[in-house]
């Protein structure tokens, strides 16, 4: 903690005096020897992974609803404070099972801002997808934007909780219920944001969590469902695979959704170290913060609508005019400094060759989403990511702002000595 | 405990055979040191899934293993199945051909794959669907074969492939149970337009869960390398078309890697077991084992028993007796896909080969957990039962009121 706050002390007092020729661009050696992915990518010390992968060598129980698996279900049941936890192989068989249970028809409304597996989850359970606009200030659902895409078609509502915050879940929820819709969520971006005292988990007819390596609970891959509906939480487990199915009920078609016990032990261990992970999530984002408000042309998205959040992801809007140069342009500035920045989302999903026809066919304009994608740019946060790295990271992109003419004058006299 | 009076079964109320269940799965384990060594690998490189080292390993070890060019690794094979069945179905057709005889949700994958199930016959030899049986059900709606191998030896080869070559319909097999096997025209995994294959850990290879497909067609692999990954090609431009998440993470591939590393001892075993079985049955009446045939190379994985007409009981109280010593035997298959409650479109059958098989077949405890006196007595259960079959019956009608 000491050595952060000296980071930050330094990173605030001190000038960032880089110039353009000291950026790996123009060939000097890159800020990072090695390459400095975006995603949480926390994980148990060697140890622990060694004691944890014995234990079920022990037991000879690999998978199957085993007791590790079902132990971990009751820890974030415990954890969400939501009556069913179900745990399975991924997020996206997580969205698919969902569609299943729900039995949802025809068409869901969700939001175009988002990652590809919202949609994905829709098409290959043979619903359409009909995207929404989202807000520009927090870039969750317009929820304003939803009544006009109504028609006999749609079945339910997909809400996506997006960058550690959420979307106005109550009054979507509230919406759905009025014009007799189903609600659920994709929570991907939320496990353990809390909004007035109620932990993301417990909104809608059921919420879907990742377990993914890139998030803040992490079981390499992975997922859960949560719901507080005794009857879908039996028709989940019964989609799910006859091991742990419980009660039998009757659906539709089942799946294989099964969470291994290998799985359920790093999601376990991850469990176990949600404060300390959350906690410097938290210091990484105000050392980013502190360095970047004040920058022209960026703008660094907080978490909505919660007062906790995992602070998983940085994203930020580089806005061309003001910043000086484009968001493209800074990502390979990044990169070649071996921070491999993403854009996310991008490209948006309404362009997918899959959904195109649907936008064009139903008129759709989606100006803040296309904006977003040409925008938006995920930084490194989490347990690769130092203090010291942010401040690097920030040097690079605020000489990026202040010498962006020459930066441009460089590069487009190099491209056209190229042609 | 050996059983001397009827009342010793445990379904009347006497001590179990075994104390800890004996299960038909393999759950084959590796030397944990040899896990480790593996998982150090992704350990080090800080790289837990998307396609890790391991993964890429795996599927490397996999092509050589199978004699193919290509192997795409899934989170297990329900999902690699799915998508498969996707990559290769002809487009604008609507039904898939496959035996009602086989793996319980073999229908439900159909439907994930936008596909109606069309139910064919099997035959009796091979207890998987014969070329003329396959025959049968083509037509104009035909849009992909699938070619399920049985438990016990394989589906013919040549017959199914001149069927799909003949028609232009594509050929996918289903090889979860045959991950060793060799015809004589080569080596499971270059048949057919792909092969899939299963890591779950009851399987000749555990991966805790897993999947794979094998194929000798690049364009097929890389379409479902992009397909397992949300359609990302790795190459710029747009995802293709029907993706998801159906990777394989690097722990489970670690596993699958240490398992693959001993599977030849793990054959080894399972040929004494199944010789054991055969020498131990043999003598019992109305018992037949269905033998592994030992021309080609085989896993002898999985020990299959068929009541024959001299047995006294029927199938599922026979299933329902050995249960309850603790022996999780299993009917295969019941019931077959075709009598189910079915609720999205299929093409109704009747297929009564397949009605009658379904009730003639047991699965037993196989695999590393499974030594030779557990054999000795399994098969002196099934003597005590042949040789007391009615006294059984009627003290089993007795127990449960007359009914």
């Amino acid at each position: 903690m000491a050595a952060l706050f000296i980071v930050v002390l330094s990173g605030l007092l001190g000038e960032n005096n880089m110039t353009e020729n000291e950026l790996a661009l123009f060939g000097s050696s890159p800020a990072f020897e090695n390459i400095l992915p975006v995603g949480q990518l926390y994980f148990p010390s060697w140890e622990r992974y060694e004691i944890a992968m014995r234990g079920i060598f022990e037991r000879k129980y690999y998978t199957n609803q085993g007791p590790l698996a079902q132990q971990l279900e009751c820890r974030l049941q415990d954890f969400l404070g939501v009556k069913h936890a179900i745990c399975v192989t991924n997020g996206t068989i997580g969205l698919m099972m969902a569609v299943e249970a729900l039995e949802l028809t025809g068409k869901v409304i969700m939001p175009a801002f988002t990652f590809a597996a919202s949609a994905l989850s829709l098409s290959r359970a043979g619903i359409e997808p009909v995207f929404c606009d989202v807000s520009a200030e927090t870039h969750q659902i317009d929820i304003n934007k939803i009544e006009p895409l109504l028609d006999s078609d749609v079945s339910g509502v997909m809400g996506v909780n997006l960058w550690g915050g959420i979307c106005e879940q109550v009054e979507l929820v509230k919406l759905a219920r009025e014009k007799g819709l189903k609600i659920y969520f994709d929570s991907a971006h939320a496990f353990g944001c809390e909004q007035g005292g109620i932990k993301v988990g417990n909104f809608g007819d059921v919420e879907v969590f990742s377990f993914h390596a890139t998030k803040i609970l992490s079981a390499t891959e992975g997922g859960c469902l949560c719901t507080n509906d005794d009857q879908l939480a039996a028709k989940l487990r019964n989609i799910r695979s006859s091991y742990g199915a419980g009660e039998i009920v009757d659906v539709v078609k089942t799946s294989n959704g099964r969470m291994s016990e290998a799985q359920a032990a790093i999601a376990l261990m991850s469990l176990d170290d949600y404060s300390e992970n959350q906690q410097n999530n938290y210091q990484l984002f105000r050392l980013y913060e502190d360095r970047l408000s004040q920058l022209p042309g960026v703008r660094l998205v907080k978490p909505s609508g919660v007062n906790k959040s995992n602070y998983q992801y940085l994203v930020c809007e580089i806005e061309e005019q003001q910043f000086g140069v484009t968001r493209d342009m800074l990502m390979s500035i990044l990169e070649k400094e071996n921070i491999l920045a993403r854009r996310y989302f991008y490209p948006g999903i309404h362009h997918y060759d899959e959904y195109k026809n649907l936008s064009i066919r139903g008129n759709v304009t989606l100006p803040v989403t296309d904006r977003l994608c040409k925008q938006c740019v995920q930084l490194p946060i989490g347990a690769l990511v130092s203090g010291e790295a942010v401040g690097k990271i920030c040097d690079i992109i605020s000489t990026s702002h202040k010498y962006a003419t020459q930066i441009q004058a460089r590069v487009s006299k190099s491209e056209s000595s190229l042609l | 405990m050996m059983k001397i009076e009827v009342e010793d079964l445990a379904i009347l109320g006497g001590p179990k055979l075994f104390e800890i269940p004996k299960s038909t799965s393999n759950l084959t384990q590796p030397r944990f040191e040899q896990f480790l060594e593996y998982s150090r690998e992704f350990y080090n490189q800080r790289q837990y899934t998307n396609q890790g080292p391991l993964v890429q390993l795996l599927e490397k070890r996999l092509a050589d293993f199978h004699q193919v060019e290509f192997c795409v690794t899934f989170c297990s094979g329900f999902w690699a199945l799915v998508l498969a069945i996707s990559s290769l179905k002809i487009e604008g057709r609507d039904e898939i051909i496959m035996p009602s005889l086989t793996y319980r949700r073999m229908a439900d994958i159909a439907a994930w794959a936008g596909l109606k199930p069309h139910f064919c016959e099997v035959e009796k030899d091979t207890l998987s669907p014969s070329a003329d049986s396959v025959r049968k059900c083509v037509s104009e709606h035909t849009s992909l074969i699938l070619g399920v191998h049985p438990i016990v030896n394989l589906a013919d080869i040549p017959g199914l492939i001149n069927i799909s070559e003949e028609t232009g319909i594509p050929l996918l097999f289903d090889s979860v149970e045959s991950t060793y096997e060799s015809s004589r025209f080569g080596k499971i995994g270059g048949f057919g337009r792909a092969e899939c294959f299963s890591l779950h850990a009851s399987k000749l290879v555990n991966g805790f869960e897993g999947g794979y497909v094998t194929t000798n067609d690049k364009q097929l692999s890389h379409r479902l390398s992009a397909l397992r990954n949300f359609g990302y090609t790795g190459a710029s431009g747009y995802p293709i078309a029907g993706g998801m998440n159906a990777k394989l993470n690097e722990i489970h591939a670690a596993m699958a890697l240490a398992n693959l590393d001993k599977i030849h001892d793990q054959v080894e075993h399972n040929q004494q077991i199944y010789r054991a079985y055969r020498e131990l049955l043999q003598s019992i009446s109305g018992l037949r084992l269905v033998e592994f045939n030992e021309t080609g190379q085989t896993s002898y994985k999985n020990i299959l028993v068929e009541i024959t007409k001299d047995w006294p009981l029927p199938r599922d109280d026979t299933v329902k007796i050995i249960n309850s010593e603790n022996i999780l035997a299993r009917s295969y298959y019941s019931p077959p896909l075709h009598r189910k409650n079915i609720q999205y479109e299929y093409i109704p059958a009747t297929l009564e080969l397949t009605d009658f098989l379904s009730e003639r077949f047991i699965l037993l405890p196989c695999g590393e957990h499974v030594v030779e006196n557990d054999i000795v007595k399994i098969a002196g259960l099934f003597d005590f039962i042949s040789k007391h079959g009615s006294t059984i019956y009627s003290s089993l009608v007795r127990a449960s009121g007359g009914k």
